[in-house]
């Protein structure tokens, strides 16, 4: 599943890019910013063709490249300590991964988990609501939509 | 005979109540206040970690940066913690560990190897590490009452050199005598006597102390009976070495610009740029001397007797056997040894103003009374270089007279942490902190309050609702009638509500608050954060009332993270001595106002800066990367605001006089390039949130309002509330079209 869902993520960043360049602005003299794009992957993938009307969502960014690695073993303690009820913990831990990677709806969700596991509803709702920003996959958003209810 | 030595007795006694009284007196003030002024000199404060890890978005300048700041030493080769070799982009680093609230960092050799501006791996001998941080940069330490950021050291950490020589020069029997030395007073006495007027002080290091803390400078008899007093019973309650930690942290040594220059580890920072236990001999027997008179002998302004007076500490060392005749020879040749270059000193007084402001007030009195308190903000030293840098370039080049102040808040928009913080043009000074305290009409920063107010009622407005941008006299009771004007005074007719707010027309959005009500924009300010300082009165709806930065980032904060209030946070946690947590300060969303009209707002705030009075941050950014944001100008330019945002960063900056004077720059011509100056060199994830349920795109007529299909005459898309869309067709069919418009090219829909 994360496979397909990197695969969609930089298709979707290619298809960015490639709307970018033929935009109608003419590009400024000089730009020194030195913000990097990812490398479109050329990967070709059945474009899914959305008219407008049907809820066309603005492509996810990529993820950090490799940002997982140091991102999992966070989450992973982050729901050890939510079992063992140090929900404190918990979202020390989950913060400290939401600074590796703000935009990880993962890490949301994790949030909303604990908040939810300590009883904080309402808590747990606000967050899962700011992760639906983010979420990438159906999957991922439904997870979070359920906490929003 | 007998009633003379009666009263003698009588007097004798009420004195000595009296002095037993006084004693007790200063006996309390001393135990009440000592321990929380040595306490309150032990909080420390520490930026965030700089993260490490496989794909960190860092450049190597950064992290080069990062380590001088946190002052690792430059080697060929790292063999103890502190040190560091480069190679290009490949760091080799013995990173110092730190105990954090929740765990350890240990002290390991770290290989750190970039790719471009990622890092592209972190290695500890042959294994990978996932995730490591660095130790903290120190920003300081904090005494909340007196409002002054130092640089405090511990005496283990003060040279033995340094310690020795200090005594030798100042109280050679200081860890003999009771807090006062007969010696040295009757010293004093008899130079005093013959040259009849108090000359010499004949102090001990504790008098000089209780001097420093608790008296005034006057010279007269009860003073410095009272500091004898004083001494006596502070050398009574406590360590010789607490006592000579607290001098040298205390002792004053000059002038820096406004801020006065106390304690000798900020003392060498100041004049030789380096930390106290990195100081040669010599550069200690400076500051040693100083001490008699800091301006008498300041070596920046009065070299010739500053050396002759260090070169009088180095032989009074030598006798006393401190150093030896053949160091203090060779100390004595050697030149002042000053920092002549731009100092890299790491003083942020603004910002440690904000953590200060925001310890709460029972720390002040209970925790405080744990020694070693640590403070952890989320302060980023790589983003306040490189606002400070931005600042100065861009008021450099908009104004060389000076007379233009600047201020800068920076946040995480995902956390709503402060991150950077500029309160003037000399942000390294301490001084009016005006991205706090600097309280300014917001001009056109305040409109998007009203346009969300809109936009949460769908049923009667949307992006594309047609207003009307024509003279109005707005009456109010008790006022004088208003017309407001636009900034171009011209009236535009029909527009659309986004171009409204693109172009910031004055007209429309007035009218446009007074259909709403300006209780419901005074309702919609207080959901986003700005509750003070707001007047009920339609003034407001262009910007009326008294704004500092700080309130415009927590405004927009709201707005940047898609709807949700939460309070900008310095502080992350506070750990007692023990690293015992005291304190955390979660991070918590609530939302306050609708995420779809948000998301509407955004598309409004995103044409600000393609289309509409922002434009100008295009020259800074790159065309692919969204950002959105606000101008704001007041009357005849006396402010020049921004506000905006990108996925990462909030920034909100300011410029203008203390004296309120006229600027001449609009929003768009100041604060905008500080802004994008910024954002351009620092923001790493442009602004890209999922469009919420619920929402739908629709190409709309660019004049009417209508909807239209792609590809016809003035299409272009916008989002909407779905339910929302405008009632009213073009009669124009949708077809091929090449044209494509920035918001359409989000959309992967037509690629």
């Amino acid at each position: 599943m994360r496979l397909s869902h990197m695969l969609f993520r930089f298709t979707a960043v290619g298809l960015l890019i490639l709307l970018a360049a033929c935009s109608t602005y003419t590009p400024p003299a000089s730009t020194p910013a030195p913000v990097e794009q990812p490398e479109p992957e050329p990967e070709p993938k059945p474009k899914v063709a959305t008219p407008p009307a049907k809820l066309p969502q603005t492509p996810p960014r990529p993820a950090t490249p490799s940002a997982s690695a140091a991102l999992q073993p966070l989450l992973a303690k982050a729901a050890q300590a939510t079992e063992r009820g140090e929900y404190e913990q918990a979202l020390a831990l989950l913060e400290r991964a939401q600074r590796v990677d703000p935009d990880s709806a993962e890490v949301y969700l994790g949030m909303a988990q604990t908040h939810q596991a300590r009883g904080n509803a309402a808590q747990a709702r606000a967050t899962a609501e700011r992760g639906l920003l983010y979420c990438a996959s159906e999957a991922q958003c439904n997870a979070l939509r359920a906490y929003t209810r | 005979m007998f009633r003379t030595s009666h009263l003698l007795l009588k007097l004798a006694i009420f004195a000595l109540v009296v002095l037993g009284l006084l004693m007790i007196f200063l006996d309390a003030r001393i135990t009440s206040t000592f321990s929380e002024k040595m306490l309150e000199l032990s909080a420390k404060v520490y930026a965030r970690p700089l993260e490490l890890f496989a794909g960190a978005a860092l450049t190597p300048d950064d992290l080069a940066y990062e380590l001088q700041v946190l002052g690792y030493r430059t080697v060929s080769a790292p063999r103890r913690p502190g040190e560091v070799s480069r190679n290009r982009s490949r760091f080799d680093l013995y990173a110092r560990g730190f105990h954090f609230p929740e765990e350890s960092e240990p002290e390991r050799l770290v290989r750190v190897e970039f790719d471009g501006n990622r890092i592209k791996d972190v290695f500890t001998g042959d294994k990978r590490i996932d995730l490591m941080r660095l130790d903290p940069v120190w920003l300081g330490g904090i005494i909340p009452r007196q409002g002054e950021d130092r640089v405090l050291v511990e005496l283990d950490d003060v040279p033995k050199v340094f310690q020795q020589g200090l005594i030798a020069v100042e109280d050679r029997s200081f860890y003999q005598h009771w807090g006062f030395s007969i010696g040295g007073i009757a010293r004093a006495i008899f130079s005093n006597l013959r040259s009849g007027q108090v000359v010499s002080g004949g102090s001990t290091i504790t008098q000089q102390l209780v001097k420093n803390y608790y008296l005034t400078s006057e010279r007269t008899l009860v003073r410095k009976l009272t500091e004898v007093l004083m001494a006596v019973l502070l050398d009574l309650h406590y360590e010789k070495d607490q006592i000579l930690e607290s001098y040298i942290n205390e002792v004053y040594l000059g002038q820096d610009g406004p801020r006065a220059v106390h304690g000798f580890a900020l003392a060498a920072q100041h004049y030789f740029g380096r930390s106290l236990e990195q100081l040669d001999v010599h550069q200690h027997a400076l500051l040693i001397g100083m001490i008699k008179g800091p301006s008498l002998y300041n070596p920046e302004r009065n070299p010739e007797r500053a050396l002759q007076r260090r070169n009088v500490v180095l032989e009074v060392m030598a006798v006393q056997e401190v150093i030896t005749p053949e160091q203090s020879a060779a100390a004595r040749a050697m030149p002042l040894g000053l920092n002549k270059q731009q100092r890299i000193q790491d003083s942020f007084p603004a910002f440690l103003d904000l953590v200060r402001r925001q310890l709460p007030q029972d720390y002040r009195e209970e925790d405080l009374a744990n020694r070693g308190l640590s403070i952890f903000t989320s302060f980023d030293p790589l983003l306040q270089r490189q606002l400070e840098s931005s600042t100065a370039a861009v008021m450099d080049q908009l104004d060389r007279s000076g007379k233009l102040q600047s201020a800068s808040v920076v946040t995480r928009i995902d956390t709503g942490e402060v991150a950077a913080l500029v309160g003037g043009r000399k942000a390294r000074y301490a001084g009016f902190n005006r991205a706090l305290d600097a309280r300014r009409p917001a001009g056109s920063l305040l409109k998007p309050a009203i346009y969300l107010t809109a936009l949460e009622r769908p049923d009667e407005y949307s992006l594309a609702t047609v207003l009307s941008d024509t003279p109005l006299t707005i009456k109010a009771a008790g006022a004088k009638p208003w017309q407001p004007q636009n900034y171009d005074r011209k009236a535009h007719g029909d527009v659309l509500l986004y171009q409204a707010l693109a172009q910031s027309y004055n007209l429309a959005s007035a009218r446009l608050g007074m259909q709403l009500g300006v209780d419901q924009v005074v309702d919609t300010l207080a959901r986003l954060g700005v509750e003070e300082g707001v007047p009920r009165m339609p003034a407001l709806l262009l910007g009326a009332g008294e704004y500092s930065p700080l309130d415009m980032a927590r405004m927009y904060q709201t707005i940047a993270a898609g709807g949700f209030r939460m309070p900008l946070r310095s502080i992350r946690d506070i750990v007692d001595a023990n690293g015992e947590p005291l304190q955390r300060y979660p991070l918590e969303y609530e939302r306050t106002v609708g995420l779809q009209a948000v998301h509407l707002l955004h598309f409004a705030l995103r044409a600000v800066v393609r289309e509409g009075t922002g434009h100008g941050v295009y020259r800074y950014l790159p065309e692919s990367f969204a950002v959105a944001g606000k101008t704001g100008t007041t009357n005849d330019g006396r402010d020049s605001w921004f506000a905006g945002f990108s996925g990462d960063l909030l920034a909100v900056s300011w410029i203008g006089r203390d004296d309120n004077g006229v600027t001449g720059l609009t929003g768009g011509s100041g604060a905008l390039k500080v802004w994008a100056h910024f954002m351009a060199r620092t923001s790493k994830e442009p602004l890209a949130y999922r469009m919420p349920d619920g929402m739908q795109t629709q190409w709309i007529d660019d004049f009417s309002g209508f909807v239209t299909g792609e590809g016809c005459p003035n299409s272009r898309m916008l989002p909407f509330i779905i339910g929302s869309e405008p009632r009213q067709r073009t009669d124009c069919a949708p077809r091929d079209s090449d044209t494509k418009d920035w918001f359409k090219s989000l959309f992967g829909s037509n690629g």
